[in-house]
């Protein structure tokens, strides 16, 4: 019967009813066989326009910095640390064209340098990777510039090394873990005429720039600011590990300043080495303290302590609570900041009340990116509307959830909010990145130099030592100069 | 009971758009740079919350978790495709879609932050692609369309010789 040959033809071999027929391998059971071929090339082909989709918004992306560096040499350029933060760069920095890397120094040989060399050759690059960065420097002479990402406690001779081979440098912030070492840098870069750009990568989003330039500059509509308020509120996360396998031999640790390998993952904690949270995080966003109220403070009064963390393995403090006096051009203004180890909630941002308005802005573009309050009393921003600084006011009123609750009436009228229209699509270091690539080529200034990096590592470090002495310290304006 | 060739056919097309999905799963993480379990695995819910926490916390699991992921994923999506080693193929489809599944049950009282499209109650699009492996698992739809027909067909004749 039809039907039962059609079964036939449909069950696999060894399901047939009929096992004790043979049947001979032909030319049909080949064809069958490759029956679901053309879905894998279907899948090719929708892969190919999918990852075609993804390079087109990537090149859109930085479309306006390929017409900026159109016609521009290429400068050839080197990392040196390419851990996490150095990763975070790397990505950033192969969004922008003009850039032909040459180099990759990192004592983690076994990971982070093969990891970086592996993915720059698959970008075609020709590269090379070095442990020692004076070997680096040796062998690479057409190297124009070096970024540097390695551990606080480093980056003061590798930047004086670099500048002094005759390479521009954009090192990571803290400028350094001590002030000598972050002296040493202004100098170096002062002596040799190379170019020093400190990662404060605020100092070149154009959130920020928009902000310092046309709302409180040419708009001033916070109009005096008295109070500044600053947080970053991160959550508790396991100390950094490594893959057994991948661990750097001691004797090598030891060379480069490490007792182990978890001081290595973990750096930043260790007193000697970094700084702990006021100086990997606070040192972002007290720059933009100093850099929007015009001043560097005179006073610093602090608390803080390894309150949650074991202090035998987190020797800097996980939490911290500073409060800087500034006397600023308009007269007097408080800053409090605080960084602490529990959870994540309200992010980080910076707060500027002025006796107009406030501004609260952070880097990120899904957490308080940047909203204006116009109070009530101050004169009306309609011409700043109109011209684009700030958006048109939004509905701020809020409503109590139980609407039977009664409110005072003394409480204060709300004021209007605004957004500050500025986006950033780029990785948030780009834009500092390229700042410093095209100072480089004579096209830009840079927005960090070394001497604004040192005025805000003379600020934050001097957190620290408020913390030990447990009293009010004084900042003397010599001491922000080198 | 034996198929009829629309059911098998079906089934055919189910394991290929089956294998479309864990393939694109697979070699998206792949060309993610730096893509990690992590964030997924530190998500988890339900029973079995605290080996899967356990996962992310170790980097030496973590990394190898990560390496299966990628990878596995990658070869049973090329494996239901192209119907090659097939019942392999669905029975770790389906042994690594249960462990997602038990990673972030949508059990009662759980709530996740990682996006989902739908309203799901203890089933989910998880559960229900497992459930559909299975049925690919039991009826070796690669020998009759993919390429378990010609590497069945060429080991039997590469037997005969041995047994006449």
């Amino acid at each position: 019967m039809a039907g039962e040959d059609e079964k036939a033809d449909a069950d696999p071999p060894g399901q047939r009813e009929d096992e004790s027929v043979e049947k001979k391998f032909d030319r049909r059971d080949v064809l069958r066989g490759l029956s679901t071929l053309p879905a894998l090339g279907l899948f090719g082909y929708a892969w190919s326009r999918e990852r075609g989709y993804q390079q087109a918004r990537r090149a859109a992306a930085s479309a306006g910095n390929a017409a900026a560096a159109a016609g521009q040499a290429e400068l050839n350029v080197a990392l040196l640390g390419v851990g996490a933060q150095g990763e975070v760069l790397l990505d950033a920095m192969l969004r922008m064209p003009g850039l032909r890397f040459r180099a990759v120094c990192d004592i983690w040989k076994e990971y982070n340098q093969r990891r970086a060399v592996n993915l720059l050759r698959k970008y075609k690059f020709e590269v090379n990777g070095y442990e020692d960065h004076r070997e680096m420097l040796d062998k690479e002479q057409d190297l124009d510039a070096v970024v540097i990402a390695t551990p606080d406690f480093w980056h003061a001779q590798h930047t004086v090394d670099c500048l002094r081979a005759g390479k521009h440098v954009y090192c990571e912030k803290e400028m350094s873990n001590t002030l000598e070492g972050a002296r040493s840098m202004v100098l170096a870069a002062r002596e040799t005429g190379k170019l020093l750009q400190i990662g404060h990568q605020r100092r070149s989003h154009p959130r920020y720039r928009h902000c310092h330039e046309k709302l409180l500059g040419e708009a001033r509509l916070l109009g005096r600011i008295v109070t500044v308020n600053g947080q970053w509120n991160r959550a508790v996360s396991p100390d950094l590990g490594w893959p057994e396998r991948y661990a750097i031999p001691s004797d090598r640790l030891r060379q480069y300043g490490f007792k182990s390998m978890a001081q290595f993952r973990n750096w930043r904690w260790y007193k000697g080495l970094g700084g702990g949270p006021i100086v990997d995080l606070g040192s972002h966003q007290i720059d933009i303290f100093n850099w929007f109220l015009g001043a560097n403070p005179s006073h610093v009064t602090a608390s803080g302590g390894t309150d949650y963390h074991d202090p035998a393995t987190h020797e800097w403090y996980d939490t911290v609570m500073a409060i800087y006096e500034y006397e600023t051009k308009e007269g007097p203004a408080r800053a409090f900041y605080q960084t602490q180890t529990t959870n994540g909630s309200q992010g980080y941002f910076e707060n500027f009340m002025g006796d107009q308005g406030t501004l609260v802005i952070s880097e990120s573009e899904a957490n308080n990116p940047g909203l204006l309050y116009r109070d009530p009393n101050a004169p009306g921003w309609d011409e700043w509307i109109r011209k684009g600084y700030v958006s048109a006011p939004g509905l701020q009123e809020r409503k109590p959830e139980d609407e039977a609750v009664v409110l005072d009436v003394r409480e204060s009228v709300s004021p209007d909010q605004h957004r500050v229209p500025v986006v950033l699509r780029d990785p948030y270091h780009q834009p500092h990145l390229q700042n410093f690539f095209d100072s480089i080529r004579g096209t830009a200034k840079l927005h960090c130099p070394a001497e604004v990096g040192y005025e805000t590592a003379v600020t934050v470090l001097k957190v620290n030592e408020a913390i030990e002495a447990k009293r009010r310290l004084s900042f003397r304006a010599e001491e922000f100069r080198v | 009971m034996a198929l009829s060739p629309t059911q098998m056919a079906t089934i055919v097309v189910l394991r290929v758009l089956i294998g479309w999905h864990f393939l694109y799963e697979g070699l998206s993480k792949l060309t993610t740079p730096g893509w990690s379990a992590s964030g997924y695995l530190l998500q988890s819910r339900g029973p079995f919350a605290s080996l899967f926490r356990g996962m992310a916390a170790d980097p030496n699991v973590l990394s190898t978790v990560n390496q299966l992921n990628m990878w596995g994923l990658t070869a049973i999506g090329l494996g239901l495709v192209l119907g090659c080693f097939t019942r392999l193929a669905s029975a770790a489809g389906l042994f690594v879609i249960v462990l997602f599944y038990l990673c972030t049950p949508p059990f009662v009282g759980y709530f996740y932050s990682i996006p989902t499209e739908g309203s799901y109650l203890v089933v989910n699009k998880n559960l229900v692609e497992a459930a559909a492996l299975a049925v690919v698992l039991v009826t070796r739809s690669g020998l009759v369309a993919g390429l378990d027909r010609i590497i069945h067909g060429l080991l039997r004749r590469r037997a005969r010789p041995a047994e006449a």
